[in-house]
């Protein structure tokens, strides 16, 4: 069974960084794992978890604490932990490319894996990191080592660019010159992302609620132009141009 | 050992099955667990044509369980037959298909089809789907309509029929008894409690289709109960499900009345609960010295039966 290394780290307000010896060294950007917070069966299901890095075999994520299952992962005691996985698909990785990618909020904890190795495939990378205030931003060190250029904004203006990254990120988008677009936050984000990209692919990373993690039970199913896709199994990544957006309105 | 159980002329190899819902056709368990161990796997609420389920949020958490309203789902009987029964054949898995027609017509042609099928060994009807054809009321809450659709049901399944029950009316042991009187070789008890959901952000409820089904550990004290009670009210094999999520919960229900058991919810938490139930199973035959399951099944009875006091 995966092991907790150490007692996660408080990196930001309410997030905490939990390092996990996994057993393995394969997953690829985008994919995640499910954790059980509880053996008494309540809270019941697992928590799906981005992975936030991986080298060798251990694994981060990055918890927010928003509900009982995140609390009690933040105070999770080091050793054994319950998680399957890495599951799901991720992005698409290609060599010299020119990529912009937005981040919001935890969302961007698939993101810095992901730049972490397409910095090593030579892209040059343009990182948008979305926060609502500058207590919220965690580990910007990190996330500015793989980007060519790393760009903060937050909502009230306490830390870098006042305004939403997708203010500043549809302006770049609309500008051209990107290969790919990544994105991973809020549903209004991450469509305002998809609609600024024009002809650019942008591929998002859904964060919508999950049953079983494994497919299951076809809870998180969304709707696409390719006809009902179960998120946890053909995502989280999709090729964001293929959502039918305004069936996720009204989907958590 | 030889843990097996008979359904009619249907061999179970061990009491242990998962439940209909939440297994979909075997092939995302079948990376967790080897299907041919268990005693059964019952697929995904099958209809003729395949069905997009419903739109929106369909399912969330409760305190220890899970609302869904996913809305049957499914590829439809064409692509089960096609695709989906061969992958489970394959795999080793004994089979039975959850039929859930939203006409009498429908489940008739399901039933039949299916039940002439060599592979299958038994079918189960689904009685809480709403009939589209008499104002969608949900066929196993109703006892006319329940009796009607189980009578048609019978007269053309040719392999053992199961009958799953709602636990959503006053005296689920009626529908078992009416059940057992029209010919069915089991019955599976229980479906999920309807329940509901507020998003309060919204002011409205959660679920597109206002309530939403409940199951998980939550439900499985009311389970155990109505397991208890159609026990008394029939002699064919119960199924009991609802809410088993330990070997301890297994035994609640075997010894309530349930002949074989089917894991649900878990199997969503919990992927190789199933075979980790086969296998205490069988340590708890040898250390009990329980030559026989039928020893245990329903020994948690008394002579004189249901209390008729008050709580």
């Amino acid at each position: 069974m995966p092991t907790l290394i150490e007692k996660p780290k408080q990196v930001a307000y309410g997030h905490f960084l939990l390092r996990i010896e996994s057993g393995t060294e394969h997953s690829a950007p985008g994919q995640f794992i499910n954790i059980r917070t509880s053996r008494q069966n309540d809270p019941l299901l697992r928590r799906p978890f981005s992975i936030f890095n991986h080298e060798r075999t251990v694994m981060s994520i990055v918890v927010k604490s928003v509900g009982r299952g995140s609390e009690i992962l933040s105070q999770h005691p080091p050793g054994a932990i319950d998680a399957i996985g890495p599951l799901g698909t991720g992005f698409t990785l290609a060599a010299n490319r020119r990529v912009l990618i937005a981040g919001g909020g935890v969302g961007n904890a698939p993101l810095f894996y992901l730049i972490k190795t397409l910095a090593g495939l030579h892209c040059d990378i343009t990182y948008l990191y979305g926060v609502r205030a500058k207590e919220l931003v965690y580990l910007p060190e990190q996330y500015k080592r793989h980007s060519n250029r790393f760009i903060i904004t937050t909502d009230d203006g306490s830390e870098g660019t006042r305004g939403y990254a997708t203010d500043v990120a549809s302006e770049l988008a609309a500008g051209g010159g990107y290969d790919m677009i990544y994105t991973c936050g809020p549903l209004p984000m991450m469509r305002a992302m998809v609609e600024a990209a024009k002809s650019t692919p942008v591929e998002v990373s859904l964060e919508n609620y999950f049953g079983c993690g494994i497919g299951i039970c076809s809870g998180c199913s969304i709707e696409t132009a390719d006809g009902l896709k179960r998120a946890c199994v053909s995502g989280p990544v999709f090729n964001g141009s293929r959502i039918n957006w305004d069936s996720m309105q009204d989907i958590y | 050992m030889n843990l097996s159980i008979k359904i009619k002329d249907l061999v179970l190899k061990n009491p242990v099955t998962v439940a209909s819902g939440t297994a979909g056709y075997g092939e995302e368990l079948s990376h967790f667990i080897d299907l041919s161990k268990l005693g059964a796997i019952f697929t995904k609420g099958l209809t003729l044509q395949p069905r997009p389920g419903n739109r929106g949020n369909r399912i969330i958490e409760t305190p220890a369980g899970v609302l869904n309203s996913i809305g049957l789902e499914n590829v439809g009987l064409e692509r089960f037959l096609s695709e989906k029964l061969p992958f489970l054949k394959q795999a080793g898995a004994t089979v039975i298909p959850n039929v859930a027609g939203h006409s009498v017509e429908e489940n008739v042609e399901l039933c039949r089809t299916l039940s002439s099928l060599s592979e299958i060994g038994a079918v189960e009807l689904n009685v809480s789907c709403p009939n589209v054809k008499e104002g969608g009321i949900i066929f196993g809450t109703d006892i006319g309509l329940f009796t009607n659709l189980v009578e048609k049901a019978r007269t053309v399944t040719r392999c053992a029929l199961i009958v799953k029950l709602s636990p959503n009316v006053t005296d689920v042991g009626q529908f078992a008894a009416r059940a057992e009187a029209i010919g069915a070789d089991a019955v599976s008890a229980v479906n999920t409690f309807l329940g509901m959901k507020i998003d309060i952000r919204r002011k409205k409820p959660y679920f597109g289709n206002t309530v939403a089904g409940l199951s998980g550990p939550a439900i499985r004290p009311l389970a155990v109960r109505i397991v208890y009670q159609i026990y008394e009210a029939v002699s064919i094999p119960v199924i009991g499900l609802g809410g088993i999520a330990s070997f301890d919960d297994m035994l609640e229900f075997i010894m309530a009345g349930a002949t074989a058991i089917s894991v649900g919810t878990m199997n969503m938490v919990d992927p190789g609960i199933s075979i980790m139930l086969i296998e205490k199973f069988g340590i708890y035959m040898e250390s009990e010295k329980i030559g026989n399951m039928h020893e245990i099944i329903g020994i948690a009875h008394s002579p004189g039966g249901l209390s008729e006091e008050c709580p």
